[in-house]
């Protein structure tokens, strides 16, 4: 076989995967079977589409083969239960069964299957991490070796996690379902989580010598591109989408030509993306022209919109940023947001007023705010004209972050005070 | 990776057909929700402009260009994960005219985009 065509059918598959084994998991309702039937039909095309060429419609190509061994693997199934039930029957048992027919029905109707499919790997019953790994590899169609090479573990760690999973959702007899009213809030919400996490752990490692796994960032990006067009009644995943273009957008300004890290006021903004900061606000703009109240996307990509928005560093709207993370603050206990907001203050009120901020979560600095807080509080008495004091925590949050890019821009800035 | 795919076409062709345009809108409504196409536009005849620059003489021809055979009729935008990613989404356009526009003939390009809009590249 030719590497193209190799490719070609990876690419179809990649484009597919999540609606062949969302359709099949409606009708076999059985996660591992539905994989394992969608694998077959990629195998199939391995096989055939070398000889034959690529078919007009992939997707439908591949969707059939799956369906034709679903139906072969039920009629098995039937024939096995059809000699059971007849030794019930002479046995006098007698147990009502759902027809061919009727599975076979099922097979076409696939609206909702992606989102469905998106509910059940992001299911509660699961971790983050297994949440996380199933959903790449289910919704997004990558292999294990990508998601062990996007997460720095091994391929056999990914595999074992992605088993592991399957099992729980088996066990928990969970289901590919459509939940509503507050149910459906909340898993939305483990859905989006889900993807927030996938970003992060590509926009800002914590560990290793990588500032950043774009790809992973990529992947993320798509799915809340997914998520946003299979349930754009929901305000939350259009600022999710929103969030994520925003941020993707920095993705090539955040390093030097030496891959050193540049903080956003640093970076060169003609390096931005700026078709994706054009995505990302029209994503905003959706979720506040649905009317609902927004959540902390939202917001958060509101506050990434503010720096979009400034041609230059110093054009900045810090008075709005303030106001957009005193929101965020108080709708929950983040040490994180707390950081970020004492920045916004800083900047918006001056170094004393972000000062205040963090002085008034230093009592849980340390582990909670780690690293960040003691940058940050760095970065203001620098500007409050404190060097001293300001070398000494930028010397402190070196000695904190895991990340070696982070911490030799860290020392660099102890270094001028 | 970032590709751009232009559509290019006869330039008397006329109005597509009403299939056409419906089929279209169902595969771009797809690729844009799969998080595949991230930008995309057709390109009017007129208000088109075309400078040339031979033997040091820079000149300017306002359009349209009734002349012309061949024009770049659309464009579009893909976010892919591999060359034949995106190879595979334009392929799905032209199957879309096949399908859809008896007689029509054109070609369309794949094209990676360098530079920053690119992004950083991935190891």
């Amino acid at each position: 076989m030719t590497t193209t065509t190799h490719e070609a059918v990876v690419a179809v598959w990649q484009l597919e995967s999540a609606r062949v084994v969302s359709g099949l998991l409606r009708i076999t309702r059985d996660l591992q079977l539905a994989e394992d039937l969608a694998q077959d039909a990629l195998v199939a095309a391995l096989e055939s589409w070398p000889d034959d060429g690529i078919p007009a419609n992939p997707g439908a190509w591949l969707m059939t083969v799956a369906k034709r061994r679903a139906i072969d693997t039920f009629r098995r199934a039937e024939r096995h239960r059809a000699q059971v039930e007849r030794l019930k029957h002479e046995l006098g048992n007698d147990l009502s069964e759902t027809s061919m027919d009727e599975l076979v029905d099922q097979v076409d109707h696939v609206e909702d299957d992606v989102l469905r499919l998106m509910f059940l790997t992001c299911h509660p019953a699961l971790t983050p991490e297994s949440r996380a790994a199933l959903t790449l590899r289910l919704v997004g169609g990558l292999t294990t070796e990508e998601i062990a090479r996007g997460f720095l573990v091994k391929d056999t760690a990914v595999g074992q996690r992605i088993s592991r999973a399957k099992r729980t959702l088996a066990e928990s007899g969970a289901t590919l379902e459509m939940p509503t009213g507050a149910e459906r809030t909340e898993r939305l919400d483990d859905v989006m989580a889900v993807i927030y996490l996938v970003f992060n752990e590509g926009y800002a490692a914590t560990a290793g010598t990588s500032w950043m796994r774009t790809d992973l960032c990529l992947e993320a990006l798509r799915l809340a591109r997914m998520l946003a067009a299979l349930a754009p009644g929901d305000a939350e995943v259009h600022g999710l989408q929103a969030l994520l273009e925003l941020q993707a957008s920095r993705l090539h300004a955040r390093t030097s030509p030496t891959s050193e890290a540049v903080l956003l006021e640093d970076q060169d903004r003609a390096r931005w993306d700026h078709l994706l900061i054009r995505r990302g606000l029209a994503a905003l703009a959706r979720a506040e022209g649905t009317g609902q109240p927004v959540g902390a996307y939202t917001v958060q990509a509101a506050i990434a919109a503010c720096h979009a928005r400034a041609r230059r560093a110093e054009d900045t709207d810090w008075v709005r940023i303030a106001a957009l993370y005193d929101l965020l603050s108080a709708a929950g206990d983040n040490p994180v947001v707390e950081v970020n907001r004492a920045v916004a203050h800083g900047r918006a009120f001056g170094p004393a007023a972000g000062l205040a901020v963090l002085d008034a979560v230093a009592d849980d600095a340390g582990a909670a705010y780690g690293h960040q807080w003691h940058a940050v509080r760095g970065d203001l008495l620098s500007r409050a004209g404190r060097g001293t004091e300001a070398s000494a925590e930028f010397r402190t949050a070196a000695s904190l972050t895991r990340n070696d890019a982070e911490r030799s821009l860290l020392l660099r800035r102890a270094e001028s005070g | 990776m970032r590709y751009m795919v232009m559509l290019t076409m006869r330039s008397d062709v006329g109005p597509p057909p009403p299939e056409l345009v419906e089929a279209m809108d169902v595969a771009m409504t797809e690729a844009v929700g799969s998080g595949l196409l991230i930008d995309a536009g057709g390109l009017m005849g007129e208000d088109a402009t075309t400078f040339t620059l031979r033997s040091g003489a820079l000149a300017r021809v306002d359009g349209p260009f009734a002349e012309a055979k061949e024009v770049v009729g659309g464009y579009s935008v893909l976010d892919v994960r591999s060359h034949e990613e995106a190879v595979e989404g334009a392929r799905r356009m032209m199957q879309i005219h096949l399908d859809h526009w008896p007689g029509w003939e054109g070609s369309c390009d794949v094209r990676r985009i360098s530079g920053r809009e690119e992004g950083p590249p991935t190891s």
